[in-house]
């Protein structure tokens, strides 16, 4: 399956130009603008007044404050999930497993934080946040092992584990954090000492967007100039020149399966103790690991990026909600419409190759004449 | 109770459940098997399924006719399949990360399709929706035992059953097939045989958009009679795990898939009973394909290791 | 004069990256004739094949076959006019029947389905015609190379091939199995059919061919008579040796003290229960270029798989580099005691070309202290390692930043070749260096080669093309069926012709003469 002769076309497409990255963030522009045209035209069909509601979705979430602090508050997990997905695809590996560590996680941290570990406010949710990542790093390395070890099929495996995960989860809360209130499937309210408070009260900035900066800036820097981020560039863009240099692909596959679970559980944690307070595993947490994916696409894997796109996205879809209010033809749903085809224009190598190419032809032309 | 079980597990009940459950993941298992013939990993099948689930209860709706909402939903398979190749082929994009991209955000369109037509985001229960019936087969239908078994099945289990022998004997006994499967074990080889090996590859990702679209909309016209939000649940990615089994052995292809959904039967079976925690019991058969996957994959590792199998 | 099938009127083909692989090539095939095409690796005789069945086409130039000028699109067209090819790496799907294969895009049908009957019917009939002495209903699996071939044959032979192009046939054949393919290539003739034999080996052009032509270096350099040629004149024809190329006045003889970098010992090596390495024993000193001569496939791979540990091979026997024992050890335990290595395969193996220069021409030993701070790698220092080197080793490119793809072959090599000199490592295996790569390229390589040796590193020199065997090395051993089947102690006082016959089996020294390779 991993032989396919589809995108081998693109692989080893690539012309010396004077600046590659101008290319690609116009490239990205002009895909943003075609995606926001399509949505119009989408709006035109569905919304009576569909001018009004681009320009909602566009500009409503700085109407208010709470709106932008309701994106900063939603956008963390989403973010973390981004990042985790972003160091398995610069690696190279399929690992799919982010939307089931989400899920476990969760009844990780919801079993420190119902726990009366500790009477300090401020060791409580680290405690949560430490047990989360301990659990998602080890249990994310299982697909990525079996497929580095045995060559298992680990984007399936993974997909099955998500739901595997699932289930347990939904049965652990159930049976042993559970409460009768909220219809039996929710944990039991969180302590006090496990809730994570705003620092900044009116635009909900709590500690977990410190720590997602903080670690954004740490995982740039590893990718950008560690020696780790540099095995990783090696082994996922040609894992045979990583053997020939010597890093060996067996431990790369599972550190980086086990930064992305650690992600994953810091994740899990920095949405269920500031958001929730309790935690229900079949609606909580559900599909930000699978948004994760589509966030480090739209981001290029690069952690920035990454974190832009997240707070884009989330930003669209706090506009979205508002048009919802006012106008109930859209569902915020349309977010997913957008997101999708930017990146399939953004990872389509030969978009707008015609217009670069006559570019470059003119400089070739001009510089050297072989 | 386990008496109680045990009658259930040797059932014609339990026998009916499994051939109901078998149609969508031999569906997909036969769509991921095509593709993979001519060396490409279908991965969108879970998508395909779920659009065309959606499609086919749309168009059947629309048009006031469940055939023509099934031709419908086969289109759609047909167009998703053309779309990927569109990215991959034609600009050249990574075809694994359009269809990851596809499979992700899949849910999220279908909803809000399915939003825009019935102003909800759950199902299409309040549509009236003609629907496809069951098939009684005259004469057999009277033999005792086996007229039950073979008799009364939904309309596209038949269908099913058909288009497994109808594969198998193109992509084993006609010019076609011999060609596919070439382009599929190499590529160069079929090449300088003068075949065109990217037409090829590009019908066989159509074909298995439409097996998908038919394994969609054998849950949403045939099965469950509505379209429903996750509907599809995993059983688009049995097919592929079936196909990773099967590793290019049609028989080994079917009987995988028929166990995945021995494994959905059991796990019915066993939610039914109170005794056990249905949360675990749910995630039965995926972890059926879990364990059995990742033995498949250790076994083989250790043959070629011990070289009784060459690497290729 | 007999009817002339095939005419080729100044044929030029240019790749894109700017390589002349054939230039002005005019050549006559006359119809019923064993014609061969001679030439070195890499002299273009593969590129005029190819253009010749439509997998490429001429840059300029024109191809008439049976009198009509042809614009081949692809194989198929050359197909249909009736020319057939026997590539050196077989087209074949081993999971099918002979019949399978040889019937794949021309079955016979019965209403929809293939006609398995008549198929097996005409592929057996053909298969006895020829005395191919096969049951076509078998496994392709379960063949011998030679029976391989043999189905390769029979599917040119199925779509009514009169002209057939066999690229190297004998290269993967014992002698006997080629004595057998000869009988054959003679009655096909005989059948009026037309052979275009391709070869490098002179023995057997000798003794199938009814006329020969030669190409060096893209150029053809004529036409012959066989009963006109002697074995020197081809061998001159062929390599028109350049003396001015030897390298010898820039090596220096600096005093190493006999300090060993590489050391093997009775390696012993089988695949599929056959061995492909035995007995082989030899070292490379310190300030020394042992060269490895042989026809690709008699174990030099295997040899630099051993040495190198880049995929776990299990092999029998010791090797040493630096004088540590390293069979235990994987590639990166044999780099950190002092190994380099420039592989064969440079775009699969030796760089990663979507990333930078810069990443490239350090992946080797990015742990390295002076490019590495305490937490991070340096990247200044990085990029000042790498604007020198690109400079050093002459990598035509804007900066350091542009990707290795946006490189021709020969700079994509000189980054290779750069960051495995910058390792200072005092043993080097070199394997087919400065193939494929334009004359200016190679010859800096060879410099580099050379300058590394007599800063006092060990070379292995592992090399297709015996006149770079002979221009760098110091001593030579040659490789014949995984054995080491000649060992000459001085690189100067031997000859291509008395290497050749070393080469292909036809002679052979003693255990006593070999052993000098390890013990001198």
């Amino acid at each position: 399956m991993t032989d396919n002769k589809f995108s081998k076309l693109s692989k080893n497409y690539k012309l010396s130009i004077s600046n590659p990255k101008f290319f690609d963030a116009v490239k990205m522009l002009i895909s943003i603008l075609i995606a926001l045209a399509i949505t119009f035209v989408i709006l035109c069909l569905v919304s009576s007044d569909p001018i009004n509601a681009i320009v909602t979705i566009l500009t409503g979430p700085l109407t208010k404050t709470r709106y932008i602090g309701s994106v900063i508050e939603s956008f963390i997990p989403y973010a973390f999930a981004g990042l985790a997905a972003g160091v398995l695809f610069k690696a190279g590996a399929f690992n799919l497993g982010a939307e089931g560590i989400y899920i476990l996680s969760g009844a990780v941290v919801t079993a420190v934080a119902i726990s009366p570990v500790t009477t300090s406010p401020i060791l409580h949710p680290i405690l949560c946040f430490v047990a989360a990542m301990a659990f998602g790093g080890i249990m994310m390395i299982l697909p990525s092992f079996l497929k580095a070890k045995f060559g298992t099929n680990e984007m399936v495996v993974s997909l099955m584990l998500n739901s595997i995960y699932a289930g347990i989860a939904a049965y652990v809360v159930r049976t042993f954090l559970g409460t009768l209130k909220r219809g039996g499937n929710s944990s039991k309210d969180y302590l006090a000492t496990a809730r994570i408070g705003y620092l900044y009260e009116p635009l909900r900035i709590s500690a977990c967007f410190l720590v997602l900066i903080a670690v954004t800036v740490i995982l740039y820097l590893v990718m950008k100039k560690s020696r780790l981020g540099y095995q990783i560039r090696l082994a996922g863009t040609n894992p045979r020149f990583a053997e020939y240099s010597g890093v060996s692909a067996f431990k790369l596959a599972i550190s980086t399966a086990a930064i992305a679970g650690v992600l994953s559980g810091m994740g899990a944690a920095s949405a269920l103790l500031t958001q929730t307070q309790f935690y229900t595993p079949s609606q909580s947490l559900v599909g930000i690991g699978f948004s994760g994916m589509l966030l480090s696409m739209l981001g290029r894997n690069n952690p920035i990026g990454i974190v832009v796109a997240s707070f884009m996205i989330k930003y669209l879809e706090q506009g979205t909600k508002i048009l919802y209010f006012v106008d109930k033809s859209v569902p915020s749903e349309i977010v997913a419409i957008v997101e999708g085809i930017i990146i399939m224009l953004i990872s389509s190598q030969y978009f707008l190759r015609r217009f670069r190419e006559r570019k470059l032809l003119k400089e070739g032309l001009e510089e050297h004449v072989e | 109770m386990w008496s109680n079980i045990l009658t259930t597990l040797f059932s014609m009940r339990f026998l009916l459940t499994i051939i109901r459950m078998a149609t969508p993941i031999l569906f997909a298992a036969l769509g991921a098997f095509t593709a993979a013939s001519t060396g490409i990993g279908n991965i969108a099948i879970e998508s395909i399924m779920t659009f065309s689930a959606l499609g086919g209860v749309l168009g059947s709706y629309l048009l006031n006719n469940a055939w023509l909402g099934l031709l419908i939903g086969l289109l759609i398979g047909i167009l998703t399949a053309l779309l990927i190749t569109f990215f991959s082929m034609k600009l050249g994009a990574d075809a694994f990360l359009i269809m990851i991209a596809l499979n992700t955000f899949a849910d999220s369109v279908a909803i809000f399709l399915l939003y825009q037509i019935t102003g909800d985001k759950g199902t299409t229960a309040s549509l009236p929706t003609p629907i496809l019936y069951t098939w009684d087969i005259p004469l057999i239908k009277d033999i005792p035992i086996l007229g039950e078994i073979l008799s009364g099945h939904y309309v596209l289990t038949y269908i099913c059953w058909l288009l497994i022998i109808v594969m198998f004997v193109v992509i084993y006994k006609t010019p076609l097939g011999m060609r596919m499967r070439a382009c599929g074990l190499n590529p160069d080889a079929a090449r300088t045989a003068g075949i065109n090996v990217e037409r090829l590859q590009v019908l066989s990702l159509v074909l298995s958009g439409v097996f998908a679209a038919f394994g969609g909309c054998y849950l949403s016209l045939n099965y469950l009679k509505i379209f429903s939000k996750g509907m599809v649940s995993g059983q688009g990615w049995m097919g592929v795990a079936a196909n990773g089994i099967a590793n290019g052995n049609y028989l080994s292809l079917v009987l995988s898939a028929v166990i995945f959904a021995v494994f959905r039967a059991v796990s019915i079976i066993f939610s039914s009973n109170s005794a056990f925690p249905t949360d675990l019991v749910s995630a039965i058969p995926y972890f059926s394909v879990f364990v059995i996957l990742t033995a498949v994959s250790i076994i083989n590792y250790y043959r070629v290791k011990s070289g009784k199998v060459e690497e290729h | 004069m007999n009817e002339i099938i095939l005419k080729l009127d100044n044929v030029t083909k240019v790749y894109p990256n700017g390589t002349v692989a054939n230039r002005d090539i005019n050549m006559e095939f006359e119809k019923g004739e064993i014609h061969s095409v001679v030439g070195e690796n890499g002299a273009g005789k593969s590129t005029l094949m190819k253009m010749i069945f439509g997998i490429e086409r001429p840059s300029s130039g024109t191809i008439t076959y049976k009198g009509e000028e042809v614009h081949f699109n692809s194989s198929m067209d050359a197909i249909h006019a009736g020319i057939g090819m026997v590539h050196q790496h077989f087209m074949l799907i081993p999971s099918y029947s002979i019949v399978d294969n040889i019937i794949l895009g021309d079955e016979p049908t019965k209403s929809i389905f293939i006609d398995a009957k008549e198929a097996t019917k005409r592929c057996q009939e053909l298969s006895d015609k020829y005395n191919f002495e096969l049951d076509v209903t078998a496994k392709v699996s379960t063949l011998s190379v030679a029976k391989r071939q043999k189905v390769e044959i029979l599917k040119t032979l199925y779509r009514n091939a009169e002209l057939i192009i066999l690229d190297e046939p004998t290269s993967v054949l014992t002698p006997q199995e080629t004595e057998k393919l000869f009988d054959q290539l003679r009655f096909f003739k005989q059948q009026g059919h037309t052979i275009i034999f391709i070869s490098h080996k002179l023995e057997e052009v000798k003794q199938i061919s009814d006329r020969i032509s030669v190409i060096r270096n893209g150029v053809s350099k004529g036409t012959y008579l066989n009963a006109d040629l002697s074995m020197e004149q081809l061998t001159n024809l062929i390599i028109g040796r350049d003396l001015e190329n030897d390298m010898d006045e820039y090596k220096t003889h600096e005093d190493f003290h006999g300090e060993r970098a590489l050391e093997v010992r009775d390696l012993y090596m089988e695949r599929n229960g056959k061995p492909v390495l035995n007995n082989v024993s030899f070292e490379v000193k310190r300030g020394e270029i042992l060269g490895v001569a042989g026809v690709e496939g008699n174990g030099q791979q295997e040899l630099v798989k051993c040495i190198t540990g880049l995929e776990a091979t299990k092999y029998e026997g010791l090797i040493k580099v630096c004088d540590q024992e390293v069979n235990h050890l994987n590639i990166r335990g044999r780099r950190d005691i002092g190994m380099a290595y420039i592989p064969e395969d440079r775009m699969v193996d030796g760089v990663a070309g979507e990333l930078p220069i810069s990443d490239n021409l350090i992946s080797t030993y990015y742990t390295r202290e002076d490019i590495n701070g305490k937490l991070f790698m340096d990247n200044k220092a990085i990029a000042r390692m790498s604007d020198q080197l690109i400079k050093t080793f002459a990598v035509k490119t804007k900066n350091a930043d542009a990707s290795v793809n946006s490189l021709s072959g020969g700079n994509v090599q000189k980054v290779v070749v750069a960051r495995e000199y910058n390792t200072n490592s005092r043993f080097m295996i070199a394997e087919q260096p400065t193939h494929g790569i334009d004359i200016g390229s190679a010859e800096f390589v060879h410099h580099k080669l050379i300058e590394m040796r007599n800063a006092g590193a060990g070379i292995l020199l592992v090399s297709a093309d015996l006149n770079e065997v002979m221009d760098l090395s110091d001593r030579i051993i040659v490789m014949f069926n995984g054995r080491i089947a000649g060992y000459f102690p001085d690189a100067n006082k031997v000859n291509e012709s008395e290497l050749g016959m070393y080469m292909l089996g036809a002679k052979h020294q003693s255990e006593e003469e070999i052993g000098g390779a390890l013990n001198d």
